[in-house]
This record gives C-alpha cells, structure tokens and sequence, in this order.
C-alpha cells in the first residue's frame, strides 16, 4: 500500500491540530461555553473528519476525487455525517464542564431561580470541581429528558465540617445551603466580616442579637457591628484585624458608613486596579507611610474599618465560656495585633487581601484612625510619651521635696520664732 | 504670740464635690491602667469589671464636675473670681508664689497668698486649676463620654479624626490629670503642718493666723 507524502503531512497537521485544540479545551473547559465554544467544536469536526477520510482513503474504503472517475456519492455523504456526529458528541462531552453556563446563566432560559452566575461561580472552590461532580444526573438531553437533577449532599466531600456541625447548637435548625450557596461559596479569608454576618441576620436580627447581648456585653452595639459572630460563637481560631474599604453613602449621615462595593471603587480608581486606591506602587503590599496617604487624604471618601476577623473557621456553633472574658481578645497585648491586612471587593463578589505592615494598627495617629481595640492596640508611641507626662508630675514631689527634706530647719526655726 | 482664728474655707458642696472627684479620680487611674496594660496590670477582678469601674467612676466624676460648675454658677456665684487669676495677679503674683515656691518656702517664710472665702486660691493654683477645670477636666469628660457612646457618637467621632485619635486625646489628657495628682497631693502639705491644708477640704475650717495675716499685708500687695 502506497501512500502518498502529501498525505502523511495533512494527516500529523490535523492530528496535531486535533489533539491540540482537544487537550487545550479539556484544560480549560470555559473555553466550550458561548460562540467561541460551537467555533472550537465546528473546528474539531472539520478535523476529525480530514483524519478519519483519510483513513479510510488510505485504507481504500473511499478513493480520493482524482482518483475517481465516477462520482462517489459515499465520498460526499461521509464527511458530512461524521461531522454531524461528531458535533452532535461534543455537547455531551461540554455537559461535563462548565459549559452549563451556555444556558443557566440566563434567567430568560432557566428561570431566576436556577440561575448561576459565572462571574461569582467560576472563582469558586466548586467551580474547580465542575457542575457534574455535584448534579451527576445531568446528561446529555438535559433537560429534555424531564430528570430532576441530582445534588450531592455536602457531607460527601466536607466529612470532617459536617461531623462537626452536626454537634452543633446550630444543627437540625439550619441546613448547610442555609448559610452557604454552594454556587458563591468561599473560604474565609476571601469573605468579608460583613458578609459572614450577613448569612447569620437571615435569621438573626440585628435587634434582637444586640438585645440580648446587651445583658453582658459592654459596647453592644459596637461590638456587633464590628465582629463577625463566628468569632464568639465557633471556635474559630487566629484572629487578624482586617480592614475594609467603607464609603459615606451618597446624602447619608457621615456616620452612615458602608462596604464601598467594587463598582464604587473602580469608579474612583480611574481605570486602575481598585488596589491602586490603597496600594500606591502596586506591589500587593500596604506600607505604614501607604496608609497614612490613604488616611491622610482629605479628598479622599473612603476610611478603613477594623474588624478582627478569624483565618480559620469551624462550624461548631456553641456559647463559649471563655468569649464573655473580655481578657480573651482585649488583654491578649499589642504582640497578638500585630498582623493586618486590608480586604478589597473584586468584581467576583470576592475580597482580595493585602497584607500591611507590622504594627498598622498600633501606630499612633494615622495607621487606622478608625480601629482601636482598648487593651490590645495601644501605641508604644503614646505609651512613653504619657509615661514623660507622669513624670514631669513627680519631678514636683520628688525634687521639691527633697529640698524640703533638707531644709526642714529653717522652717522649724521659723515657727520657734514665731511662738515666741 | 500668734492669735489663731478659724475662717469658714469650704463651703460643703465644694467639699462634697472634691472628694468625690478624688475618690472617682484616683478610681479612674486604677482601672484607667488596667484598662490599658491588661497584659500587665490585674488590680480589679477581671477585665469588665475594670471597664465598668472605670465607667461608672468617670459618670460621678462628670456630676460631681456638674455640681461643681453648677454651684460656684448659681450659688455662691464667684466661679470666676475664684478661678481667673487678676492682670495683678498675672503680671506680679505668678513670679511672688513661684518665688514662695522654689525659694522664700525653703527659707522658712510664710507663704505670701492667705486665703478667704472670696480668693481661695493663689496665683499659680489660679492658674492651674482654670487650664485643668476649663480645659483638662471638660476635654477628659467629654472624651470619655464619647468614648462610653461610640457607636451613638460615631459623628462626633469621626469629625474629630477617628476612635485612635479620640483615645490618644483621652490618654494623654489622663496622663496630664495624673502628673497634676501627683503635685497637688505634695503642695497640699506644704502648710504649717502636713494636714494643714487638707483638713480644711474635711472639715471646712481653715486655722488662720491674724499676726501674719497683718505682716502680709503690708509686705505683698493683695490680689485684686
């Protein structure tokens, strides 16, 4: 069997075009979502049947147009129905990805309800792990066949977070997707405080959490306001401060200061990264003399909000004893508040942290003039200069009477003098 | 030999209100530092307890500057007789009393101020007790209310510069009461005898001596 030079050539260009372009999607399966996705599959069937064509020409099942002298009608309809089959195979390959999008990104489609935002999702730990991996019931004539799609239950991969929820004050009155949409989830250092506190007011009103911690807590309001309650009410562990981008709301009181949302900051960015705001060089990391710009700027409508947040959470949600001891965040002293870092929105929905300087918010005046934990960020700074003051008030005593001490004759004699 | 008479010095709701204020003062420097220096200092049984002494000491000490304010106002009227020193006063009793001070005392003279109901105070104690309770002491006050009310004040707070800088104010404001603590209590015993002074804050009576009364007089002009 001969064949043709020309023809080995086409054929290692398709397959490496193929495989290629095959491989390349696999590994990023956004790619088969959208017009891009039907192009790269158009694609590979074009590819597929130039090889399989060729194949067969070689193998003598077809014969090439040259060759032929008759018009070989198997020739024309081949191509073709390999090409519908192949097209007609790749969505069912896509259904395991993330092209699930295609259609579920559109309300119009699938209903508000069913609706998944790529934006939000496809930075999800889940979104590594794909659609399929949880709704496995989900097959190629989705949803023609008229099957309710399976979800998996969260314990399957989250064993150890469930066994501990389960002994949880919290467990039998909410469920996992209570709390947690499993199409936003994410890990606690890319959640802000305020949002973490979000999930809990579903429930939880604000009014009544400060009503009743009102019976022990000092500074109620404050305290609710400016701590995630798995701080207290799991034994979440490694509390950083972490500050947060907060805006005065357009004819709001200036008290009335909120999370400034990423559309907010990239407005006042100018085009730049909203990190620009804060970060002046860009180097992902925030510097004492950074922050105090960003302080010091009075044009600026942003401050910093301190809360202490937990980089690791559990869900063993319980009273603890040892949360209604002020001592256990306050008199933890300035060593224990020494990391911070500074939490900005992204346009995913997530925070992205920037770690600050040693000692942000312990400096004096400008670090974070909005944060102050009595106890546990007092400033050196002021600590001698008021220990300078003190002292000045015991060079009276000290000094002037040292002098008396040793002058006490005059004064006897003096008196001596004037019973006489 | 001396004739000792007695003058009524301090009227009782003055008194009143000074030992409060002392009580609540020294109350507040004790859990003030306990407060700050938790890591350290460990005076009162627990963290929240030293929050709410310091609290309800600082709400006392706000009424008993209220009384003050309101009695020395109101009823005896003379608050600013009594607290802004006199152009006299400024221009050639400071130097006299600081002279008493830091030389004549150590000499055996008698101290050249003698009060009265009407001028209670000396040039320099004039003097510094109108910075302390027209400036310390309503500065300390306000912050701490603030301080007590974040949340309600947040305003407030914010137009000062933040909650750090609305400490810093309140710490170095207490550091500077304390420094003052530690001079008052020593020239409170720089009468004739160590209680000479601070009995009459108790009782009211202050012992006088009319001889000395007479050869001051005529040596050192009276404030106006």
């Amino acid at each position: 069997m001969k064949i043709d030079k020309r023809l080995i050539i086409l054929w290692i260009a398709s397959l490496t075009l193929f495989g290629g372009v095959g491989v390349a999607t696999l590994a990023a399966p956004d790619w088969m979502s959208g017009a891009p996705g039907w192009a790269i599959r158009f694609f590979l069937g074009y590819c597929g049947i130039v090889i399989v064509a060729q194949v067969f020409a070689v193998m003598g099942i077809i014969r090439r147009p040259e060759d032929s002298t008759v018009k070989n009608s198997r020739y024309r309809i081949l191509p073709v129905l390999l090409l519908l089959v192949f097209v007609g195979l790749t969505p069912a390959r896509a259904m395991q990805g993330s092209d699930c999008q295609g259609c579920h990104r559109d309300a119009a489609m699938v209903g508000a309800a069913f609706v998944v935002n790529p934006t939000t999702f496809d930075t999800t730990a889940h979104a590594e792990i794909g659609c399929p991996a949880c709704h496995t019931s989900v097959g190629s004539n989705h949803p023609d066949d008229g099957l309710v799609p399976s979800k998996a239950g969260c314990q399957d991969c989250h064993t150890e977070v469930s066994r501990e929820y389960a002994a949880s004050s919290h467990y039998g009155s909410a469920a996992c997707h209570d709390c947690h949409n499993p199409h936003q989830a994410r890990g606690a250092t890319a959640v802000s405080g305020h949002d973490m506190n979000r999930q809990c007011r579903l429930c939880h009103a604000t009014d009544a959490v400060v009503e009743r911690h009102l019976e022990w807590l000092p500074q109620t309001e404050l305290h609710i306001a400016m701590l995630p309650c798995v701080s207290c009410h799991t034994a979440a562990q490694d509390n950083v401060i972490t500050l947060y981008v907060v805006k005065r709301q357009k004819g709001a009181n200036i008290a009335t200061l909120e999370p400034a949302s990423y559309v907010e900051l990239q407005g006042l960015a100018k085009g730049k990264h909203v990190e620009s705001l804060i970060d002046g060089n860009e180097d992902n990391y925030i510097s004492l003399t950074e922050l105090r710009l960003f302080n010091l700027n009075s044009k600026n409508p942003l401050r910093l909000q301190g809360m202490m947040t937990p980089e690791t959470v559990t869900h063993d949600f319980r009273l603890l004893a040892n949360r209604r001891d002020c001592s256990f965040c306050h008199a933890s002293g300035p060593d224990a508040r020494q990391s911070s870092f500074i939490a900005l929105p992204q346009s995913d929905g997530s925070y992205r942290r920037m770690a600050v300087e040693r000692g942000a918010v312990l400096d004096a005046l400008y670090g974070t003039p909005d944060f102050y934990m009595v106890g546990s960020t007092r400033s050196k700074a002021l600590n001698y200069i008021g220990a300078m003051i003190i002292a000045g008030g015991l060079v009276v005593p000290i000094g002037h009477g040292t002098l008396r001490f040793l002058t006490r004759k005059n004064r006897q004699d003096e008196k001596e003098s004037d019973h006489e | 030999m001396s004739d000792t008479s007695r003058i009524y010095l301090q009227p009782t709701p003055i008194r009143i209100w000074h030992w409060l204020n002392a009580f609540g003062i020294v109350t507040l420097g004790l859990t003030g530092i306990q407060i700050r220096f938790p890591d350290y200092v460990n005076i009162f049984a627990g963290y929240k307890t030293a929050i709410l002494l310091h609290n309800v000491a600082g709400v006392v000490v706000a009424a008993s500057f209220a009384l003050w304010f309101f009695y020395y106002s109101f009823v005896a009227r003379n608050m600013l007789k009594l607290y802004v020193p006199s152009k006299d006063e400024v221009q050639k009793g400071l130097l006299r009393q600081a002279k008493f001070y830091l030389l004549t005392y150590f000499l055996g003279r008698p101290n050249p101020h003698h009060p009265t109901p009407q001028n209670k105070f000396n040039p320099m104690q004039k003097s510094a007790y109108l910075a302390i309770m027209f400036l310390l002491m309503p500065l300390l006050g306000l912050s701490g209310i603030l301080l007590i009310n974040i949340e309600p004040m947040r305003n407030l707070i914010l137009m000062i510069g933040g909650l750090k800088i609305l400490m810093a104010i309140h710490y170095l404001l207490a550091c500077c009461l304390c420094a003052f603590l530690f001079t008052h209590v020593y020239l409170a015993t720089l009468g004739r005898t160590a209680f000479a002074y601070i009995k009459p804050m108790w009782t009211g009576w202050e012992e006088n001596e009319s001889e000395q009364h007479e050869t001051l007089d005529l040596t050192a002009p009276r404030p106006n």
